[in-house]
């Protein structure tokens, strides 16, 4: 079909052979040569119409059209430049704005796990934890008891599957003689089978591996690609993780980054019973592993239901056993205490993040769809004014006998070729843009847009499509074939009637436009009043790093945190040496209601006793420079075998020891018993994040207590905090050739993660705020321009007539600032709304937060004028001669 | 013959016929287009005027279906032509359509009768 054997050279030569045999048989019947030319023409009629039935004939007409419609409508494209670049970008800025907002959320909140049966899948949940446990996270973990429980009764489960990190960031490993850092998760043994995650070489753990805690191992597609350069020979290599040799078998199906959130585990080891692999990398509680402590709710549990099962169902058979497993070696729960209650959701993106993600997430996809909606009636508001002045051209075409179809496609064309190239340059706008906040939000897994985002992409630029190749033809038809008789710009401008549809556009966008700001200006805010925020010391200058040995036994611990304080202190430029148990900054902390002298205390109205405790060693504070309001901070001269002594805040006192002097009060917690006598008051300060509210704390001393394990070393130095680091790791690895630095950072830096999420929301926030106020500044000048542009007769016959410059001026002016007025207006309530749903949000500024809005309004009141004041000059520089002469 | 088409069903009617005409007028040895056009007009005793433009179409879809062949030439007067010939497939074609086709004009012809025995002054 496409090629054809004839040319049309060919058959026209074929023609022309047809009219002359004929002329000559006209000849032979007696007529003059002239005559019988002339006959034989006409008796044949048009060769043009059968030339281009020749041509037209089997061909895919419809193609051909197409094709040609395709030229013409690039030629029209690349014929205004400035036209085709703003729309174009404009797309792209919209579109991929949406697509990578969108990209993340269904990443984090919407995505299923790359797993057989996703929708099989659920994760358990619980609550509350029982009375007396302490937890990783209140609702999302179980004990060993629990899960033992829950995976021996079969019911309606296929499978209870376990999974937890070995360590709250990165574990140490070894492969060869070099120490590094990887993260690892412990799991059940029928992980990969009852996930149905398939194993692309080698084996997965069986039953009979958790069993025997057998040292195996397997890596993840992307630690096999990053740390072995995919060397089959892999299998079969020892990893060494915290010192302990497990065999690599297999290597997890690409893709399959196991289930923590927002990052991706490098490998998985069966469930252990080993004081070198505790959950969490934990030290040992009392000599117990995570296996044998019934208090300590640590794993995470994902489930298998089977087929044909709801989750009520599952639910209700699990519960009663559940019940009775969550109080295995508690005792009997006190009376009055509310059991906790399991349930099941569906196993999308991640746990837990659908509540630090989910709403900002939302948010912005809001945002987003806002600036969308500005950069399409952006686009149609372009495509109207310059087809509006192609419509001379449409009347022409009309009165030349075109039809409606015919510019439909015309005009579809043209759109879809404008939204392709859109398109494309927000795929790839779209790309670089989920990756900057993968690398933001510090979340490790894969977000890069996939197949379903792909769908949703492809369905806003079809949208695009249709809207923009229909606007036009309203115009294009509107201009009906009568225009090109009209013959001045004067009188073919005169229907303005048709430009109320651009003034609705501009009032829309200057309503969003507000809002967007008002929206950008409350998160803002809110991130300065966090960044502002006193910790309570000063967190320049402070340069932390945590290291994890192993210990035979606590006295193997203090010597070595001693000697390494020592070492420390003894660096040119270091000042002072702290040691912790939980890293401040860090979200960790370790809660308990205390005892105050034998009892509970009372607290008025219900409030809360929980305690948040630390372990840390001498000069601590310090080192921090929190001051001591009263008694003394910690000394070497606290032993183990000195009166065991605690420091409390200025909350603890307050809350607990009203009215009283509080050294010397002995407080405890009712699980630990080990009694600590207060020889301190320290004053508050930020202990886990930036954002939290003041709340009672205790410090131990490290040395003094049972327990050790990881410590985080803070380092108080002179100058540049990050410049002693390699000093310090040269100091460690004198200690020991085999400890990394776990997360060497500044202490400063470590705050600031506690407030990235809302850093990234509020600069995201801010960036599409200011998008918007691009675009709609590009949007008001582009419709002002064009429509001064039309005006030019108009306004040269009032300036022949008399009228002042300073009066066109106004004249211009009056217009646009009358549709910012009404679009602020309308804008205002609507940012109110928004900003109610914003206000769990917000820290430390109100929802009606003034200045915000003062900003917002006045910004859209700058750019309104900005962007009319070019096309007003414009209009007052006319020349009243030149004006009536331009036609 | 007029076959100006403004009607697809039309069209398709007597697009079949055109073909058939064409091939008959083939039976007797090579020709032109002019030719064809000139023989269908005489023997139907100029009942039938061919229109060129379809009678090309005509000729190009023959060709396409291989029952008839074209090569350049030259007229008896040594003028250059293209002329057409009939293939195998033609012949077999050509003995099947002017078969259906007496079929259909004798059934026409019967129904056409049938009424001319109540109308006997319109027959």
């Amino acid at each position: 079909m496409f090629r054809r054997r004839r040319s049309a050279d060919d058959f026209a030569e074929e023609l022309q052979a047809h009219i002359e045999l004929e002329a000559e048989e006209l000849r032979r019947e007696g007529l003059s040569d002239e005559e019988a030319r002339r006959q034989a023409r006409r008796k044949f009629g048009s060769v043009r119409r059968e030339q281009e039935r020749f041509y037209t004939q089997g061909r895919w007409i419809w193609l051909d059209k197409g094709l040609r419609d395709l030229k013409h409508a690039f030629r029209s494209l690349v014929g205004s430049p400035g036209f085709t670049i703003t729309a174009v970008v404009t797309l792209a800025l919209g579109v991929g704005a949406n697509t990578a907002v969108f990209s993340v959320m269904h990443a984090v909140l919407l995505r299923t796990l790359p797993v057989k049966d996703a929708d099989r899948l659920v994760y358990l949940w619980t609550t509350q934890p029982p009375h007396g446990t302490g937890t990783v996270s209140s609702h999302e973990t179980f004990s060993y008891a629990v899960y033992d429980a829950l995976r021996n009764q079969s019911g309606g489960m296929e499978a209870v599957l376990a999974y937890v990190p070995l360590s709250g960031s990165k574990v140490g490993v070894r492969v060869g003689a070099q120490p590094e850092e990887a993260e690892g998760d412990m799991v059940s043994g029928d992980f990969f089978s009852g996930l149905g995650v398939s194993l692309q070489r080698g084996r997965g753990f069986t039953a009979e591996d958790e069993k025997n805690h057998a040292p195996l191992a397997v890596i993840s597609n992307g630690y096999w690609t990053r740390r072995f350069s995919r060397d089959p020979a892999v299998l079969g290599t020892t990893l060494y993780v915290n010192g302990v040799g497990v065999t690599i078998i297999g290597i997890a199906a690409r893709g399959f980054e196991g289930l923590e959130a927002g990052r991706s585990t490098d490998f998985w080891i069966p469930l252990q019973s080993r004081p070198e692999l505790n959950a969490w990398g934990n030290p040992l509680d009392e000599g117990k592993t995570y296996r044998a402590n019934p208090t300590w709710w640590c794993l995470r549990l994902i489930g298998r239901l089977r087929p044909g099962v709801t989750k009520e169902q599952a639910v209700a058979e699990m519960q009663p056993v559940f019940q009775a497993a969550a109080y295995t070696g508690l005792g009997t729960p006190p009376p009055g205490e509310k059991k906790p209650v399991l349930g099941l959701a569906e196993a999308k993106g991640f746990p837990g993040y659908a509540g630090q993600y989910g709403k900002p997430l939302r948010l912005l996809m809001g945002m987003v769809g806002l600036v969308l909606l500005i950069a399409l009636t952006n686009v149609a508001m372009l495509l109207m004014a310059r087809n509006a002045t192609r419509q001379r051209e449409f009347s022409m075409k009309l009165a030349l006998g075109a039809g409606r179809a015919d510019f439909l496609r015309q005009l579809l064309t043209e759109s879809l070729l404008l939204v392709t190239a859109g398109g494309l340059l927000a795929w790839l706008f779209a790309i670089y843009a989920t990756r900057a906040l993968g690398a933001w939000a510090e979340i490790e897994s894969s977000m890069a847009p996939d197949g379903v985002v792909l769908r949703f992409t492809v369905a806003v630029l079809a949208v695009a499509v249709v809207l923009f190749g229909a606007v036009p033809l309203r115009i294009a038809l509107r201009a009906g074939p009568s225009l090109a008789i009209k013959t001045s710009a004067a009188v073919s401008g005169a229907d303005t009637g048709k430009t109320r549809t651009g003034r609705v556009f501009v009032v829309l966008q200057m309503t969003v436009c507000v809002v967007l700001l008002v929206g950008a200006g409350l998160l803002i805010r809110t991130l300065r009043d966090l960044e502002n925020t006193p910790l309570g010391f000063s967190a320049d200058g402070l340069a932390v790093f945590g290291v994890k040995p192993q210990f035979r036994g606590p006295e193997q611990g203090r010597v070595f945190y001693r000697d390494l304080t020592a070492k420390l202190e003894q660096l040119p430029g270091v000042e002072s040496v702290g040691l912790m148990m939980w890293r401040i900054g860090s979200w960790s902390s370790d809660n308990s209601e205390m005892l105050v002298d034998g009892r509970l205390p009372d607290v008025p109205n219900g409030g809360s006793r929980t305690v948040r405790m630390n372990a840390v060693g001498p000069g601590f504070f310090r080192t921090l420079g929190v001051p001591v309001l009263a008694g003394r901070e910690f000394a070497d001269s606290d032993t183990v075998s000195s009166q065991h002594v605690g420091i409390i805040n200025e909350e603890f006192a307050r809350r607990f020891l009203a009215g009283q002097n509080p050294l010397g009060h002995v407080i405890d917690t009712e699980s630990r018993n080990f009694p600590i006598t207060i020889v301190g008051v320290v004053k508050d300060h930020k202990y886990r994040s930036i954002d939290e509210e003041p709340i009672p704390m205790a410090w131990y001393e490290y040395a003094q207590i049972p327990v050790i394990g990881r410590m985080d070393v803070e380092m108080r130095v002179r100058g540049d905090a990050l410049a002693i680091l390699p000093a310090a790791r040269k100091v460690v690895q004198q200690l020991d050739p085999d400890l990394p630095l776990i997360q060497p950072m500044t202490q400063r830096a470590q705050y600031d993660l506690t407030i990235s999420s809302q850093m990234l929301f509020a600069r995201l926030a801010g960036f599409f705020g200011l998008l918007a106020v691009a675009l709609v500044a590009a949007g008001l000048y582009g419709t002002l321009a064009y429509r001064v542009s039309r005006r030019t007769a108009e306004i040269g016959i009032r300036m022949a007539m008399g009228a002042r410059r300073g009066q066109v001026v106004w004249m211009i002016l009056k217009d646009s600032l009358g549709l910012t007025a009404i679009g602020v207006a309308a804008g205002v309530p609507a940012a109110m709304l928004v900003g109610r749903a914003l206000a769990s949000s917000l820290y430390g500024v109100t929802p009606l937060d003034g200045t915000s809005y003062l900003i917002a309004v006045g910004g859209v009141g700058c750019v309104a004028l900005a962007a009319s004041a070019w096309p007003a000059r414009r209009a007052a520089a006319v020349e009243p001669l030149t004006a009536l002469r331009t036609e | 013959m007029s076959t100006r088409e403004s009607n697809d069903d039309r069209i398709s009617l007597l697009q079949g016929t055109l073909d058939l005409l064409i091939l008959k007028s083939l039976v007797f040895g090579p020709c032109h287009g002019q030719g064809i056009a000139r023989t269908i007009q005489r023997q139907s005793e100029d009942v039938f005027l061919v229109e060129h433009g379809s009678l090309y179409v005509a000729l190009q879809r023959l060709e396409e279906k291989k029952w008839i062949c074209a090569k350049w030439g030259s007229s008896e007067n040594n003028r250059k032509a293209r002329f057409y010939s009939l293939t195998d497939r033609g012949r077999e074609q050509l003995a099947e359509k002017a078969n259906q086709w007496r079929r259909l004009t004798h059934a026409v012809g019967l129904i056409l009768d049938a009424g001319s025995a109540t109308k006997p002054e319109e027959a």
